[in-house]
């Protein structure tokens, strides 16, 4: 017997079958996740410009991220990135609460209103970006001239351009599109609801905001933190609603890291400078996403649920 | 179609008059060959497309079009192409101003195209698409802007008597950028009526504040590409925008624009003067897409204080890879688009043309057909062309310089922070660029 085991190529043992069957997936994940990875962190040590293939070899160090570094704008396109998605993802949560809750209520049609709930979603960016730049449109704009056929203003109000205007205008567009994400996550939470807490509660003669605060809440918190993490990693790379509506404009005042990304690594062609503004603003989704996945273990565990 | 009918109706009247020139030239035999292009696309530039089909039929090679997009976003392709090395394309529509851009990757056509093909071109047209000694774009239509104006106001007597006690000078169409600034200040009345409206972002509104620098007296760049814009002459620039936009002469919005938007407002009838090109001249006077329709002035554009006129010019032209499998088909279909029928066809639209022959029988055929608006706008734009024309440095930078001037020119019209504060902050980051590219 010790002899035939001998024969078996190693390849066959019982302990490398599983390896062997993963094996395709690691592959196509190193050629289609790792290596454009590794490829792109190389240039942004190089002085890559796209339009002169040559200087993929010209290695300048850390003089990328020396510019990124005292580089004010970079900075405030980051803190502005950040402020957006935090405001973008709080107002979500709170609209997708609120609609997930009335549409639970509904008791005829449900099923209707949860197809029409997800219209937003089935548009694409940039026609979404496009049908608000026509809405907020100063001159021609139908916000405007809405306002001003029931004389609610008397002006051209400038929504695209002034400073607070601008980035309420983008992130209306921004909660318009995507709130449906948190109703239908929050939606699944509540059908999966257990009655019996609910029943308890209600004979122990709790009111309804103590039921929904002390037991329907907490019971949807891990719903909400698997769709803030999957919306943060999505805001954090907002680019196409804002190029539409703004392009980053005017004077950089919506300026968000990717449409600053794009501009440096397209129409600038320094794609190793890009490469190193992309890395360090990635650092921004790998924090969220840790921080959303910590909160996600933590509500979870206060159910009383898996860790 | 009202304009379709009439232009065939005035080709068939040239064909009869001057039957040399519209012989058709011999564009060869591609039989079975498949030319793959990448071309600008747009409502002003489909019409030349519609002629493809001819060349096809002449030659026996079909055309695949890979893509048809706004030139911003080919050139975003084409820098893709590079860095990737997929240039399995031939021919590609190209600018003046985004050529430099892209090094070697096209032909110098002085080898690919014969004599007798570039005899015909306007000798400036020509110059203007070299790069480095190397001819590497064929011009197909040039572009430069001129003053645009409702007749109606200026002819109102009212409107003369109020101007006059207002500036003590009698209400013209403006021959200075001083005039222009005056009565569009006039005029406004916002938010129902503009004095006028600019462009406001991208390569466009650096454009605009280029060709007024230059007017003004000032310039880009000293003749060791020190960046000079950060001058007097760059202040009173910026401050043109800036007068207009806080006097609310222009629309809030502007500094979203982009020349769909300037020229949309001018035929909507709201906007009084409107620098523009000759693209937009068909559309503005066509009554069914206009409200200015029968009522447009045209002058030339003002002048600076220097005395020098405005005009940042360029063409849209097509370039060769050097990569192109068959550089025979690829020429004899740029020659075919850039010949005197298709440049016609283009003229028509109010687009200027590269070929001096063109020039003349354009103009002629308006006349013919009693078409004075047309006559008008080619006769202004000739001389423009001819006399006021000038391209931004033709340097591979220039885009990326663009992008460090007009953000700021944004954060000065809108006073975050003064004219001289923005340009020498642009100024600073242009030395930057012209730095890393070796030339200082």
């Amino acid at each position: 017997m010790p002899a035939i085991r001998k024969s078996v190529p190693f390849w066959q043992r019982e302990q490398f079958i599983p390896v062997l069957l993963l094996l395709p997936a690691i592959v196509t994940l190193l050629f289609v996740v790792l290596l454009p990875l590794l490829f792109s962190l190389y240039t942004s040590f190089t002085g890559y410009r796209l339009i002169r293939p040559d200087t993929l070899y010209n290695w300048v160090g850390f003089r990328n991220y020396e510019r990124i570094f005292t580089d004010a704008d970079f900075w405030v396109a980051f803190g502005r990135t950040v402020l957006f998605l935090a405001i973008a993802l709080n107002l979500e949560f709170l609209f997708g609460l609120g609609i997930a809750l009335l549409i639970n209520r509904v008791t005829w049609g449900q099923r209707t209103l949860r197809t029409i709930m997800m219209f937003p979603m089935m548009f694409s960016p940039i026609l979404v970006g496009y049908q608000f730049k026509f809405v907020f449109n100063d001159n021609i704009g139908v916000l405007n001239n809405a306002l001003h056929a029931l004389g609610i203003s008397d002006g051209a109000i400038p929504w695209l351009v002034d400073r607070y205007l601008a980035m309420f205008s983008i992130l209306f567009a921004e909660i318009w599109m995507s709130t449906s994400v948190f109703a239908i996550l929050l939606l699944a939470g509540l059908f999966a609801m257990p009655r019996d807490p609910l029943e308890a509660a209600k004979v122990d003669g709790c009111n309804p905001w103590q039921v929904f605060r002390h037991i329907t809440l907490p019971f949807l918190m891990p719903f909400a933190f698997i769709a803030m993490t999957i919306r943060s990693l999505d805001v954090a790379r907002a680019y196409d609603i804002v190029d539409v509506m703004t392009g980053g404009g005017p004077a950089g005042r919506t300026e968000l890291l990717w449409t600053m990304i794009a501009r440096v690594g397209y129409d600038n062609a320094r794609m190793g400078q890009a490469n190193a503004m992309a890395y360090v603003s990635i650092l921004l989704s790998i924090l969220f996403t840790y921080y959303f996945y910590t909160k996600l273990i933590a509500a979870r565990r206060y159910m009383g649920g898996a860790d | 179609m009202r304009h379709a009918t009439n232009g065939v109706a005035a080709a068939m009247a040239l064909l009869m008059a001057s039957g040399a020139v519209a012989q058709e030239i011999d564009y060869g035999n591609f039989d079975g060959y498949v030319l793959r292009v990448k071309l600008i696309g747009g409502a002003q530039y489909e019409p030349l497309y519609a002629e493809i089909p001819k060349w096809t039929e002449m030659t026996g090679a079909t055309v695949d079009v890979l893509s048809r997009k706004n030139h911003f976003e080919l050139d975003r392709e084409i820098k893709q192409d590079i860095a990737a090395g997929t240039l399995d394309w031939c021919v590609g529509s190209n600018h003046t101003s985004f050529a430099p851009q892209y090094g070697g990757i096209y032909a110098d056509l002085n080898d690919v195209m014969s004599d007798e093909v570039l005899s015909g071109f306007q000798e400036l047209a020509l110059q203007n698409s070299t790069v480095d000694g190397r001819l590497v774009q064929l011009p197909r239509h040039s572009d430069i802007s001129n003053l645009y104006y409702q007749k109606s106001l200026y002819e109102d007597q009212a409107n003369k008597d109020a101007f006059m006690s207002e500036y003590g000078y009698a209400l013209a169409p403006p021959e200075t950028w001083d005039q222009f600034r005056d009565q569009a200040k006039f005029f406004a009345d916002a938010p129902n009526f503009y004095g006028t409206q600019y462009v406001g972002k991208d390569e466009a509104i650096t454009g605009r504040f280029y060709e007024l620098l230059v007017a003004e007296g000032g310039a880009l760049f000293d003749a060791d590409w020190n960046p000079t814009f950060n001058s007097e002459a760059g202040v009173r620039a910026v401050e043109w925008f800036k007068d207009l936009y806080d006097a609310r002469a222009v629309p809030a919005g502007v500094l979203n624009y982009l020349w769909d938007d300037t020229g949309l407002g001018f035929a909507s009838g709201t906007v009084a003067l409107n620098l523009d090109w000759a693209g937009w001249a068909s559309f503005f006077n066509t009554p069914e897409q206009s409200k200015v329709a029968g009522d447009i002035g045209l002058v030339r554009a003002p002048m600076g204080s220097s005395g020098k006129r405005t005009g940042w010019s360029g063409s849209h032209s097509f370039s060769i890879t050097e990569t192109c499998d068959n550089m025979d088909a690829a020429a004899s279909f740029v020659a075919f688009l850039t010949s005197h029928e298709r440049q016609m066809v283009e003229a028509r639209k109010g687009l200027l043309p590269t070929r001096g022959s063109v020039w003349d029988a354009a103009q002629k055929e308006f006349a013919d057909a009693g078409n004075d608006f047309l006559v008008l706008v080619f006769s202004t734009y000739a001389q423009s062309m001819a006399e006021d024309a000038f391209t931004p440095p033709l340097i591979p930078e220039w885009i990326e310089v663009s992008n460090e001037i007009w953000p700021r020119l944004q954060a000065a019209i809108l006073g975050e922070m003064t004219a001289q504060e923005a340009l020498d902050e642009a100024a600073d980051a242009a030395r930057e660029i012209m730095e890393d590219a070796g030339y200082l």
